[in-house]
């Protein structure tokens, strides 16, 4: 039975098209599991990263991309999500604003930069050093800047650097705009 | 490259239970993936920079190769060899596939530090090659342990190499967010270069000059 069918030219076109959508199925059927599971936690994650940097929030609204931040009625600040290009891949970082448009805190959501040379762009030594500063001074130290690169990740630091920078006067023309 | 040849037919007399040993074991030293087979390197010199990277991308790949090889096994005598190299792919891409959603939704923090690595497993030649030349033509139980053995020996090549490069290059080790131990000296004047991929050339070139001396060894 197997043999005779087997010996059909259309065949292996049949066999490779059943293999197909029966992965087609299989994967569609994970993807609809787990994708209200990886939208749930990258909003979490966007949530805990805000009451960090605003530990006075009561709630945020999103407005073209940009979270507005409030503690009870009065605006606390503002926050955004901005994308680097490092050495290992892109760099997400999100970064708050204070009312005046400086920074108030910067994290780093995600990166694929090496581990203990680009990676050390998610301490604390490196993101603290953004704190208060305002668009002009987010650049590195040797290009007339405030932030200082880590040692022997230079692409890195300058990646997260010009985003935030970047992203940050384009964020305050919109702010001013309004 | 002689032990990538099937010699299945070639021991009638022996029982099930000492094949599926012997198919399990091969994977371990003497036909490891990693240094004697020199297959999957790629991700290898990526991947190794902390044991965390290396323990879940051994485990991606285990789940990866038994699925494959199992599903691959049971259609065998039902797969035209005209088209078997894409049946092979599209059954590795979908169990990829699916480690990586898997890995996406419940395990996010190894998914971002493995990154592409992961989606990569598609393309490993560890998976195709046991596809085309183990699983494609033995039973299902021995593909199973074949599975078995070659993840196995991937993972134990990935966790020694990786213990290696994380002790010398960061001076410590962290496993899931709990600290090891610290050298003294070492932690504060880490020999970065074991990090960088150089380094990974230097350990897997020393280890693999070591595994076939045991091999060797172990065939006299």
């Amino acid at each position: 039975m197997l043999k005779k069918m087997m010996s059909n030219g259309a065949y292996p076109v049949v066999f490779l098209t059943l293999i197909v959508l029966v992965s087609v199925g299989l994967l569609s059927w994970m993807n609809s599991i787990t994708s209200s599971v990886v939208k749930a936690r990258q909003e979490e994650k966007i949530k805990s990263v805000l009451e960090s940097i605003f530990p006075e929030i009561t709630g945020f609204d999103t407005e073209e991309e940009i979270y507005i931040t409030y503690g009870g009625e009065e605006i606390l600040g503002y926050a955004f999500i901005t994308e680097g290009s490092g050495y290992g891949g892109d760099i997400s970082i999100l970064v708050g604003l204070d009312v005046d448009y400086n920074i108030k805190g910067v994290e780093i959501l995600s990166h694929t930069e090496t581990p203990g040379l680009g990676g050390r762009i998610t301490e604390t030594g490196f993101t603290d050093q953004f704190k208060g500063l305002g668009a002009d001074d987010v650049a590195l130290s040797k290009d007339g800047g405030k932030v200082d690169a880590i040692t022997g990740a230079t692409i890195s630091s300058r990646a997260v650097v010009e985003a935030i920078q970047g992203s940050m006067i384009e964020i305050i023309e919109k702010l001013n705009s309004r | 490259m002689n032990d990538l040849r099937d010699k299945r037919e070639d021991c009638p007399g022996r029982s099930v239970g000492s094949i599926f040993w012997k198919e399990f074991v091969k994977g371990l030293v003497i036909s490891n993936p990693v240094f004697i087979l020199t297959l999957g390197l790629c991700p290898i010199l990526a991947v190794t920079t902390s044991i965390d990277n290396a323990l879940g991308m051994g485990a991606g790949v285990i789940f990866v190769l038994l699925c494959s090889n199992i599903i691959i096994s049971t259609l065998r005598n039902a797969t035209p060899s005209l088209v078997r190299i894409p049946v092979f792919i599209v059954v590795i891409a979908t169990f990829v596939t699916i480690l990586s959603l898997i890995f996406e939704a419940y395990i996010p923090a190894l998914h971002q530090s493995l990154g592409i690595y992961l989606s990569l497993i598609v393309v490993n030649c560890i998976i195709l090659g046991r596809a085309e030349v183990f699983a494609s033509k033995n039973p299902v139980l021995y593909s199973i342990a074949d599975a078995l053995g070659i993840g196995l020996g991937y993972t134990i090549a990935l966790f020694i190499i990786s213990f290696l490069r994380e002790t010398l290059g960061t001076g410590g080790l962290n496993v899931f967010g709990f600290q090891l131990f610290s050298l003294p000296v070492l932690s504060e004047h880490p020999l970065t270069f074991f990090i960088s991929s150089p380094g990974a050339f230097l350990v897997i070139g020393l280890l693999m000059a070591l595994f076939r001396w045991i091999g060797v060894v172990k065939c006299e």
